[in-house]
């Protein structure tokens, strides 16, 4: 008999409400902590714990500094490995935040004798932070609506593609951290305004701190805070809390972020920051003429209210002009100019241009990154109008904003991927309980409960939506996964292929050559080789190279374009006037490995030309009479007659790459090369890898005198 | 050399740095009769093999003799040993000496088994190996020349003694010969004979000079670290770093990987190498600072692992390379104890390819942390470093490193060091505890932090929330309790039913009884309680009382009906009915119960 049934419950259903509530969140949360780690392995399962791509090398290498000689000599360090002969002054020149996390948390390891090599640190340091970040973003989101909403969106962004591009193990880059950091300075700006406290807004700038230490785009986030404001203000509604929220954010935040030597004075001069400097002083006018609304009676306000505006806004006028004129406020620099407008970049800067992740975005790419996050943003959007809170207007400027910066550029989809899981999670969540509660469930009353006149079909129309939602919701964990795995967990430095057996070839190239760099040449030879590989010959080669990642001089980098798009003797003149010894191509035309240093050839005749020095390069000799850029016999005798061609295709014309084409075939650009049989006169093969991928040359000394 | 061969290797001590001279006399009475020697150059080491037939033309038995090195190859020299040819594997004592007057020359003195009496004689045989003995020759070569070297060495066997008659058998890589010393040389295919030589005087040299093709890999480890870390939780985890270096004739010019690929030249190159593991080595890697090497492979065989390396690039002449390999082995096939006193028996040095040239290793052991009283017995002379302490994963006050080096190795020092430690098997459970511990520590911090009010203010509506839910809690319990009991009742009826007995039915109805009521008198007190938190739930409580009474009713119904059946007053098929209305009014009750609960 059913004498007693409640004590066959579960355990968990025999706690009080409050407990199970507790459970369940903890439980969803958890899990979505540690998906989101996981998601994140399947580079390191699949190749190895190793860093990736470019710019990580670089971070690794800085970290591995860091921890070794301490955080002195790491902020002075002069960096003679890298722009030779320029020098980099590594110190004031980079972001710091990434490197001190990594070194605090390998210290604090070690002085519990858990010995974790750095680099194992600066692997997993992305997928660690994208946990905290699903914490985050459930406060973030409950703080904005409600905990249900937090919950979803705390499990969204835990496998947004968006997000992951840019924190798979390995990839140990600014952003990994950098999105943690931001999620983190909006909650404590949301909860500041909520309260209106000083230690919220005390918070909320010690974290904007932590921002600015760790990624350039904190720029994004010391104008969308003062945005907030203004549309606050705009929307009349202003108020002491967000007074004192903003104020304390704002000159906290400010003299905090003074202190990384990178951004030193900029904050108070170059344009990008002045619009929060401006609502800082629109926040104290806007409270002061509060204050006066309040004494004064209404015609003697009008007054003074119409001579101070005039007063002020001719003097503010005044003096920025004066500042901007005597250069006191910075130029606005190309990156942000491209940000408002995509065509600046490609008009002026061919060095912006030619990085493949500030292209603007395909719209295919929103779905690739976002997928059901693009419908169902919308319609968190109108759930937040629904109720309007101050809140609420953040996350909807944060939205709108960011999504047309993502739009501009492919690489701030990552500053997009987290408002869209916010947003989606409140839609998501706000479509579940409306309809959840239609649901009905209890089977006892099903036949006696009389259906709703004015609704006919309710419980069919609930399920029918629940189960559309919880299909979406499965397909985009598919997706997630699907696209986390092919698409963004290849380290790039390993490539791999699948074989004609099905098997799968590594090409270990890079490596092969970066060691043989590392251990059979010249403890201080110089290397010569695109920009691309600077970081990674730096960290894996350990040579002094000319140009590297942080493109900070343009015209160094036009003369590497201009030697390589030199003719040999030309070349020479170069290369022995910047000192260099080994220079190093990547080519593809064995493997079909398609981003060779060919292919982008033509950025680097274009930088190269870019400069006063480089004016007798023009791009249109690379080209054929019609104008393509060829590499068979039909292209242009300046382009087969350049270093670059002949450095790539040294002896390749000998070499039998496909059945049933001609020797010196080449496979990515589907064409037989047309200079095949030449010598090189100033430059010997030093060393090719297995599979062509990279290959080395030694500049020759200069020959001896009279022989 | 193949690995049976080792077995048969003599050994005994080594090289001047690191050994005590002893003095003694040559004893100049001792004949060299016939002297057959064998230089082996077919790899990039001169392996030497002599027999001796010694003859004792003094007129005192001796125990012992005197072996001199060549001063041409003194430095190089890396092994020797000596055996009697009766039993080869019987290795006899070989110690460095000193003798007055040839300060100079580098001896060792052999002890015989057994004494040579005078006019006796017994053959010995001696092997020595020598590294870098060949010296290329050009220095440098292009990809496509084939590496030629020179050996350079002594015509005649350098003995303190006399020697009788004396034949020199040169084996080389290649049968291709640039030059050669031409005294009473026969060359025959890739080997020359020498001699024989009659009567030759003790201490002489005559050049020998060999310059010929050797494509033999020259590889030399420059400098390995092998680090032993032992565990008695049943692993040992070996890591050995080396520095592998080309040391024959350099590349000069440029690398055509067009070329190489072509498999026409870089003859001399070294593409890839064997390493041979234990056979229990598990989990091996192969890797360097950027990264793992994929380019390997590893080969389980019964006997042994064999890991094919091929490092990143093929090594040619003056290229170096670094890389790093580890394996875990399962401690029981090297670690022997009893009772707190442990040794470990491990190789020295392993395998690392065929013809090894180890110039420098350092071995570190790393024992347990507690163990004291450490002892190491290395079969040939090694320098010991002063101890250290390692500190790793759950340590506390560090692990001590026992640290070894020694010099210029070949394949003959692969033999097994005996460490022997005390370690008291308590301090096993440190690691577990301190873990425990930490966890320990943990939750009670939680515990502490959720449990206790740290709030400075008092917030009078949660703390009662909280007390009604504790009283809630607690009157759920008994609830469940007084439920349970009417299960009970049932269980009673059913067993009167068919037993009969009426005494114990009363008894244990008693029983019941009374823990009703105990349980009742418990929620009423429950309800006093909650009275004073909130009226509300107070109230639900009594309608709960009154919903347990009414039940009650019915179960003492129930009672009475079952004692009527039993006592004949009352027909079964009436029972049956009468139940059945009860027994629905029971589950109708239970179920306004159960809502009622949950609503509370």
């Amino acid at each position: 008999m059913s004498s007693a049934v409640r004590g066959k419950l579960p355990w968990p259903l025999r706690m009080s409400y409050d407990k199970q509530d507790t459970l369940l969140k903890l439980f969803v949360l958890s899990i979505a902590a540690v998906l989101s780690f996981s998601t994140r392995l399947f580079s390191v399962l699949r190749f190895e714990s190793v860093i990736h791509e470019f710019d990580p090398y670089f971070n690794y290498r800085t970290t591995r500094f860091l921890t070794e000689e301490g955080f002195y000599s790491f902020h002075n360090w002069f960096d003679d490995r890298a722009w030779y002969p320029l020098g980099r002054i590594i110190g004031g020149t980079i972001y710091p935040g990434l490197m001190v996390t990594s070194a605090t948390l390998y210290h604090v390891l070690h002085f519990f004798n858990i010995t974790i090599d750095i680099r194992n640190v600066c692997v997993f340091l992305a997928p660690l932070f994208s946990s905290l970040t699903t914490l985050v973003t459930y406060h973030l989101t409950k703080e904005l609506r409600d905990v249900s909403s937090g919950l979803v969106a705390a499990a969204m962004i835990a496998a947004v593609p968006g997000y992951i591009s840019r924190s798979v193990a390995g990839s140990y880059d600014n952003e990994g951290i950098a999105i943690f950091c931001m999620l983190l300075t909006y909650l404590l700006w949301i909860k500041a305004v909520k309260t209106g406290s000083l230690f919220w807004g005390a918070m909320c700038a010690l974290a904007y701190f932590y921002m600015v230490s760790s990624w350039g785009g904190y720029v994004f986030l010391i104008n969308l805070i003062p945005l907030h404001v203004l549309a606050l203000m705009a929307t009349g509604r202003f108020s002491h809390r967000i007074y004192v929220a903003y104020s304390a954010v704002y000159s906290l935040g400010t003299l905090l972020s003074m202190q990384i030597s990178f951004v030193g004075f900029q904050p108070v001069q170059s344009s990008e920051h002045m619009a929060a400097l401006g609502v800082f002083g629109l926040c104290q006018i806007h409270a002061f003429i509060d204050y006066l609304r309040s004494k004064l009676s209404k015609e003697y306000f009008e007054i003074l209210f119409r001579t101070m505006a005039l007063f002020v806004g001719t003097a503010v006028t005044g003096v920025g002009a004066v500042l901007m004129a005597s250069g006191k406020i910075a130029p606005w620099t190309g990156r942000f100019y491209s940000l408002l407008d995509p065509s600046y970049a490609k008009n002026n800067i061919p060095i912006i241009a030619s990085v493949s992740e500030h292209q603007p975005t395909t719209w295919s790419s929103f779905y690739f990154d976002l997928q059901m996050l693009v419908f169902m943003f919308p319609v968190g959007l109108y759930y937040c109008f629904c109720r309007l809170t101050d809140a609420n207007i953040f996350i909807v400027i944060y939205g709108i904003t960011s999504i047309y910066f993502a739009g501009v550029m492919v690489r701030l989809m990552l500053v997009l991927a987290p408002v869209m899981c916010i947003l989606s999670g409140i839609g998501v969540s706000g479509i579940l309980s409306t309809y959840m509660k239609n649901l009905d469930i209890s089977k006892v009353q099903k036949k006696t409960k009389k259906t709703d006149t004015n609704y006919p079909i309710k419980n069919e129309v609930a399920s029918v939506v629940i189960m559309m939602m919880s299909l979406f919701l499965i397909t985009y964990t598919f997706h997630c996964t699907w696209v986390t795995s092919e698409a963004y967990s290849s380290p790039s430095i390993v490539l791999s292929a699948r074989g004609g057996d099905g098997s799968r070839i590594i090409f270990d190239d890079f490596r092969e050559a970066y060691y043989w760099l590392r251990h059979n040449t010249p403890e201080d030879a110089k290397v010569m080789s695109w920009w691309d590989y600077g970081y990674q010959i730096t960290a894996m080669a350990n040579r002094t190279i000319l140009v590297d990642n942080n493109t900070w001089n343009n015209t160094h980098i036009s003369r590497v374009g201009q030697a390589m798009a030199s003719s040999e003797e030309h070349a020479y003149e170069i290369m022995r006037e910047l000192d260099v010894n080994y220079v190093l191509v990547i080519f593809g035309g064995l493997t079909g490995y398609s981003s060779d240093d060919i292919n982008k050839f033509l950025w680097m005749v274009r930088i190269g030309g870019s400069t006063e020095k480089g004016e007798h390069i023009k791009e249109h000799d690379y080209y054929t009479p019609s104008g393509e850029f060829r590499v068979d016999r039909e292209g242009s005798p300046t382009l087969l007659n350049c270093l670059m061609y002949k450095m790539c295709y040294y002896r390749f014309g000998s070499v039998y790459t496909e059945g049933g084409k001609p020797t010196g075939y080449d496979r990515v650009r589907n064409a037989e090369i047309g200079n095949k049989d030449f010598e090189l006169d100033v430059l010997e093969e030093a060393y090719t890898t297995e599979h062509w991928l990279v290959r080395i040359y030694k500049v020759k000394d200069l020959e001896n005198r009279g022989i | 050399m193949n690995r049976a061969a080792y077995e048969l290797v003599i050994f005994g001590a080594l090289l001047a740095s690191c050994c005590t001279a002893n003095q003694g006399a040559i004893g100049g009475d001792l004949v060299n009769s016939a002297v057959n020697r064998q230089i082996d150059l077919t790899s990039q080491l001169a392996k030497f093999t002599t027999t001796i037939t010694l003859e004792n033309a003094g007129k005192t038995a001796t125990t012992s003799f005197v072996l001199a090195i060549d001063p041409s190859l003194r430095d190089r020299l890396s092994f020797i040993g000596a055996t009697t040819k009766d039993d080869e594997a019987e290795k006899l004592s070989v110690t460095q000496t000193t003798v007055p007057g040839r300060t100079t020359d580098v001896l060792f003195r052999v002890d015989l088994p057994k004494a040579l009496g005078a006019g006796q004689s017994t053959t010995v045989n001696v092997e020595e190996a020598y590294t870098h003995a060949q010296t290329p020759y050009p220095a440098q070569i292009t990809q496509a020349e084939d590496q030629l070297v020179l050996f350079k060495g002594n015509l005649h066997f350098y003995s303190p003694y006399k020697t009788q008659s004396e034949t020199t058998t040169v084996k080389l890589a290649s049968n291709k010969i640039e030059s050669h010393t031409k005294t009473k040389a026969k060359v025959e295919d890739s080997s020359i004979v020498y001699g024989p030589f009659e009567n030759v005087e003790a201490f002489s040299q005559e050049k020998l000079q060999i310059h010929y093709e050797n494509n033999t890999p020259f590889l030399a480890v420059t400098s390995l670290v092998r680090v032993i870390e032992v565990s008695h939780w049943g692993n040992i985890a070996v890591e050995e770093t080396y520095d592998v270096r080309h040391s024959g004739a350099r590349l000069k010019g440029s690398f055509s990987r067009y070329d190489y690929q072509r498999q026409l030249d870089g003859r001399s190159s070294v593409k890839s190498f064997k390493t041979i593991l234990p056979a229990a080595a598990r989990d091996v890697y192969y890797r360097d600072e950027i990264g793992n090497i994929s380019t390997s492979n590893l080969n389980e065989q019964d006997d042994a692992v064999e890991l094919e390396l091929r490092p990143r690039f093929p090594l040619f002449g003056g290229w170096k390379t670094h890389y790093y390999i580890g394996y875990n082995l399962p401690s029981y096939e090297y670690l022997y104890n009893s009772g707190d006193e442990y040794a470990l028996q491990m190789r020295f040095v392993d395998h690392v390819y065929d013809d090894q040239v180890i110039d420098d290793i350092t071995v570190k052991i790393i024992l347990p942390e507690g163990s004291k009283n450490v002892d190491l017995s290395v079969p040939f002379p090694v320098d010991r470093h002063p101890d250290e302490l390692h500190f790793t994963y759950l340590d506390t006050f560090g692990r001590p490193v026992v640290i070894a080096h020694k010099s210029n190795l070949v394949e003959q020092h692969i033999q097994d060091f005996t460490l022997r430690y005390s370690f008291q098997k308590l301090l096993l459970l440190q690691e577990p505890l301190l873990v425990v511990f930490a966890f320990y520590i943990l939750f009670f911090t939680v515990i502490i932090y959720v449990r206790l009010d740290f709030a400075i203010s008092k917030d009078e509506a949660s703390e009662s929330r909280m007390r009604m839910q504790g009283l809630l809690d607690q009157l759920q319990a008994a609830q469940d309790k007084r439920t349970s009991l009417y299960q009970r009742y049932e269980d009673a009826i059913a067993k009167f039913k068919s037993t009969k007995d009426l005494a114990g039915f009363t008894g244990s109805r008693k029983k019941i009884d009374a823990e009703h009521k105990e349980l009742s008198s418990t929620i009423k007190e429950l309800q006093g309680k909650l009275k004073l938190e909130s009226t509300d739930m107070a109230e639900k409580v009594g309608e709960l009382q009154k919903l347990d009474s009414n039940l009650k009713d019915q179960i003492v119904l129930s009672i009475s009906l079952a004692e009527k059946v039993v006592a004949g007053k009352m027909g079964k098929q009436q029972y049956i009915d009468n139940e059945k209305v009860y027994s629905a009014k029971r589950e109708d009750i239970m179920g306004k119960t159960e809502t009622l609960l949950s609503s509370l």
